[in-house]
């Protein structure tokens, strides 16, 4: 091979005009260059102090993790860390296939839920051996999720969860039942008057297409994804079809929500006053408020048919460990862990955010305790119920949102939905075990 | 009789015009919609007029996008990927191409069928493999791995086109070439490469595109942030529920920009390089 | 019959490529006609074992959300409906522009720029036009039209239109290229004759333009029909990744979510070697039956 190539070259050199040497040897020096350079470009990846972390941060979140990483580097000189965004879903498949092939992130960050896939596809790395059981009990019990037996990750932030979030422009007193919430509405609908039968402002809003604002109405009406064991969906009952007649009644009878809404519309709409209330998690709240929107959090409120309030799903958010990490890695790994678990991190993250800290004694600090929005916050995570952390859930999520969809977009009666949700979470589940 | 066709030829060249300017109306429509939306102020990205210009129109979000982020170094490193796959790509093309076109060997015909076979396959389900074959040979995070792999993908395509337009180029030309001496190479180098510059240009064009607007293996192979290329960036104005749809806007057009105005400077030959071989000249 | 020479010519010539493909296409490709045949998902990603053809049988037989068949027609009619209006919108915008008209090139550099914006910056701008409340099709249809607002997004057939169109504007100026590539080779001599001949518009178009440009738009037919089959940005991301309820799903979006939703790999692997198959021999029949390619070997 290096011979054809040597003879071609040597071949070409002696035959060819000069206009046509220069060009192929500007661009085949060109290239050369390009690709040397690109193999020096790669990083030296057993680089003992470069740190990796992926997260799945939103914007404001990132900016509080960089500057506290700023920090640590400032102090501890030598050490790099990396911190790198991936969306949702794509962290989660991009981590599973980096681990897969011994490689993937130092430690990786974001809610409880992918991590029982990453257990079953031995992607982290068990840390009950890594800290002791004192510096353990600092944290508040949620906060150190053990799943199989083993302690897979530790959070900074408990909640990720929806509450009841309002224009204070067009509500004094936010409500605390079902009742109340439709009373309301229709009165704000009725002070703004309509255009061409649309409301001017509609009393409330939410994501029709993701099941997990569904969440709460289901709860609220008695219900829960999982049965005892907590692998076994249970989606096909009474209140489910109550909890999905109930929404559909908010929209064709009551007429207080949006035909249609998805994330970013019920954002939207909120944001524009279109909307005086909206269901939507802790990530947001703090965006409104620096829109200059007086908002206030309230919890879900109770149904009245059961006397139970919505519950949304909460779950701690934090850092899990790659299996692949070597030995001498993992006291720097530690180190960095443990300052990011810090009180003064929590604390700054805490009043920049509007979102619960994990560390116990935080929740007796007088900032975090004159913080109004916090304090409903936290009134909400009691009534919450923790995300189950089965990779099961996944399959009663995807078995969900398609009838959640079907029964918002009318193509579906609520029965039929309850039944399709149970049939297809079964064979979601079934699959994924084959 | 005369005034009529010639009212006719006014007709239809009035319809001409009128069908050929309205679809170029919904061309450039969705185009003109991202431009609308990187010049709105603030978030008001949802608005409900269809004006031309947005009201409060501004450059701020263009300006956020060069000094708050690393829009420069993807932009550096897009740049970098881009020309080494285009060389790359063009080369090795140009090459094959022209092996496939002029001579006859054993396992032509299946090099060739297999060529187009390739396109066959869903190119997500390469990715896993891909990747841990990337990992073994160490080169995730390098620039050369994803250039041997953008390189690869445009390069099936270009090798049928380039095949294609050298079979309108008759023998006969390298046929004199070689009487006078010239070895193959040369023949091939100072006769043959340079009629064959329409489909060079597809050639470099597309490998230009694979690599300039590729968003699944550049996520997948380039991890460290230094290394992000403009796709990567653009991706990661979209975080999990709350889009930075200004800078999503203003970004756009930036990354249309270059292939916008190689479309544009290259459409001409981009007519007659496209043959995909089959008119013999 | 060729001297060692020449032979290491072509070796020169042909071997760099395939070294290329071989290790970024056919090696992650008999990769995944191994895992095609084995078990590998959520709780075997590690340790995975051969179980023949198993997961074929389960495609096509077992009941599956959405159901095979089911995305298997909605990826036909996504394929003869794009490819359909490329073609034909192709070939027509190309016949206007090979007309002596005055701002030809204006329009001509104006008709391909759908072609040169990236598919993902396509597909979410579609997204956002498509939007019920803020989409601009919708305040068109409404302002300009006085036509009732679509729910573009929210039910599955009008979904799945949004798709279509949004692949059809994206699709059609490569066509159109190919075609006017094409128009231009003919001679114009022979328009000439049949003009003296007193043609009708209708019957040159029957009779020397379609059968010239027919041996070029063959094989572009056939790389768009296969481009199309197996074009996952689109769909994944106009729809979301199948919204609503999962029913705009084509064949690779399906495969997609297998494996990278659900770690089927397994499953995902046995499903595209079904594409695969699927499209080779279509492409076999199609390129046979009109006979296009004789010449090209």
């Amino acid at each position: 091979m290096n011979r054809i190539i040597y003879l071609h070259i040597k071949e070409l050199w002696l035959h060819t005009e000069s206009r046509f040497k220069l060009v192929a040897v500007v661009v085949l020096l060109g290239w050369s260059v390009l690709v040397l350079a690109m193999v020096g470009c790669g990083r030296k990846p057993d680089d003992p102090r470069r740190i990796v972390i992926w997260h799945q941060m939103r914007p404001d979140e990132q900016v509080i993790l960089h500057r506290q990483l700023a920090g640590y580097m400032a102090a501890h000189p030598g050490i790099k860390i990396e911190e790198l965004f991936k969306e949702t879903e794509m962290l989660r498949s991009a981590y599973v296939v980096g681990a897969l092939a011994g490689q993937g992130p130092d430690l990786v960050y974001g809610p409880s839920d992918p991590v029982g896939v990453y257990e079953a596809t031995k992607s982290i790395r068990p840390l009950e051996d890594l800290f002791s059981q004192e510096y353990l009990s600092a944290f508040d019990s949620t906060a150190l999720l053990r799943y199989r037996g083993h302690l897979y990750q530790i959070a900074d932030k408990i909640g990720n969860h929806l509450a009841l979030v309002y224009n204070k422009k067009y509500i004094q007193k936010p409500p605390t039942t079902d009742k109340e919430l439709i009373n309301l509405s229709k009165a704000i609908q009725a002070k703004y008057g309509y255009v061409a039968g649309r409301p001017n402002v509609y009393g409330i809003t939410w994501n029709y297409t993701e099941p997990f604002f569904f969440i709460p109405f289901y709860t609220g009406f008695g219900g829960w994804v999982f049965g005892e064991d907590g692998v076994t969906p249970t989606l096909d009952n009474k209140s489910m079809v109550d909890a999905l007649n109930f929404i559909r009644q908010l929209r064709d009878d009551d007429k207080i929500v949006p035909n249609e809404a998805d994330y970013e519309i019920a954002d939207a709409l909120f944001k524009d006053g279109k909307a005086a209330m909206l269901i939507n998690g802790d990530w947001s709240w703090a965006g409104y408020a620096q829109k200059g929107i007086d908002i206030g959090v309230a919890p879900l409120p109770r149904i009245s048919a059961t006397g139970l309030w919505c519950a949304p799903m909460t779950s701690p958010k934090g850092y899990s460990m790659n299996v692949n990490v070597d030995k001498e890695k993992i006291p720097l790994l530690l180190d960095l862990l443990k300052y990011l678990l810090s009180e003064e991190c929590e604390l700054e993250t805490a009043k920049a955010l509007n979102t619960a800290p994990t560390r116990r004694s935080l929740y007796r600090h007088p900032e975090i305790l004159s913080n109004e929005i916090l304090q409903n916050s936290l009134i909400q995570i009691t009534h919450g119920k923790p995300m189950p952390v089965v990779p099961q859930m996944r399959a009663v999520w995807d078995a969900m949102r398609p009838s959640y969809q079907a029964v918002m977009g009318g193509a579906r009666t609520p029965e039929q939905a309850a039944r399709d949700m149970q049939a297809q979470a079964l064979r979601k589940i079934k699959e994924m075990n084959e | 009789m005369a005034t009529q066709t010639k009212r006719m030829r006014f007709f239809q060249l009035a319809a001409t015009h009128l069908v050929l300017a309205f679809f170029a109306l919904v061309a450039i429509f969705p185009i003109w919609q991202v431009f609308n939306i990187s010049l709105r102020p603030g978030d008001q990205l949802l608005s409900t007029s269809l004006e031309l210009v947005p009201r409060n129109a501004t450059f701020e979000n263009y300006i956020r996008l060069f000094t708050e982020r690393d829009f420069l170094v993807w932009l550096r490193n897009s740049a970098a990927v881009t020309v080494s796959v285009t060389i790359t790509g063009v080369i090795f093309a140009s090459l094959t191409g022209y092996g496939f076109s002029r001579f006859r060997f054993v396992g032509k015909k299946a090099g060739l069928l297999s060529l187009l076979t390739t396109q066959m396959f869903p190119g997500t389900m390469l990715l896993l493999p891909m990747y841990i074959m990337l990992i073994n040979l160490g080169l995730i995070d390098s620039y050369l791995g994803i250039v041997i792999v953008y390189s690869a993908t445009a390069l099936p395509f270009c090798i049928w086109t380039m095949k294609g337009y050298y079979d309108t180029i008759p023998t006969s030309l390298e046929e004199a070439a070689r009487i006078d001496g010239c070895s193959h190479f040369t023949a091939f180098m100072k006769v043959i490469l340079p009629l064959a510059a329409p489909a060079l240009v597809i050639t470099a064009l597309f490998s230009f595109m694979s690599a300039w607007s590729e968003y699944i293996v550049a996520a997948q192979i380039l991890q460290d942030t230094d290394l992000w290329t403009l796709p990567i960036g653009l991706k990661s104005f979209e975080a999990s529920m709350s889009t930075e749809w200004g800078l999503y806007g203003a970004a756009s057009i930036v990354v249309m920009i270059p292939v916008v105005g190689l479309f544009l400077g290259l459409s001409r030959w981009l007519v007659s390089g496209l043959t995909l071989g089959s008119v013999k000249g | 019959m060729n001297t060692d020479r020449t032979k290491q010519f072509i070796g020169f010539l042909v071997i760099p490529s395939f070294v290329l493909l071989a290790a970024v296409v056919f090696y992650p490709f008999l990769y995944n006609v191994a895992l095609a045949f084995g078990n590998m998902n959520l709780n075997k990603i590690r340790d995975w074992q051969f179980i023949g053809f198993r997961q074929f049988i389960k495609i096509f037989t077992e009941p599956s959300q959405p159901d095979f068949y089911a995305v298997f027609g909605k990826t036909i009619i996504w394929t003869v409906v794009n490819v359909a209006f490329h073609v034909i919108l192709g070939v027509f915008l190309a016949l206007l522009l090979n007309q002596k008209i005055k701002g030809k090139a204006i329009y001509r550099t104006l008709l391909i720029l759908p072609w040169a914006i990236p598919q993902y910056i396509v597909a979410l701008t579609w997204r956002g036009m498509f939007n019920y409340e803020y989409g601009s099709i919708n305040l068109i249809l409404t302002k300009f039209l006085g036509m009732p607002a679509v729910e573009w997004l929210r039910s599955p057939t009008e979904a799945f239109i949004a798709c279509i169109i949004t692949n059809v504007w994206l699709g059609f100026p490569f066509m159109m290229v190919v075609a006017l590539g094409a128009l231009q080779s003919i001679p114009h001599e022979l328009y000439e004759a049949a003009e003296i001949d007193g043609a009708s518009w209708w019957h040159k178009l029957r009779t020397i333009t379609l059968p010239l440009i027919r041996p070029v738009m063959i094989p572009a037919i056939t790389l768009g029909i296969v481009w199309t089959f197996n074009n996952l940005n689109i769909v994944w991301l106009v729809s979301n990744g199948g919204e609503p309820s999962d029913r705009t799903h084509i064949l690779v979006s399906f495969v997609y979510k297998a494996a990278f939703n659900f770690y089927s790999f397994s499953y995902a692997a046995a499903l595209s070697l079904v594409i695969f198959l699927l499209l080779l021999t279509f492409s076999m029949v199609f390129m046979k039956q009109s006979k296009a390619t004789e010449g090209a070997y």
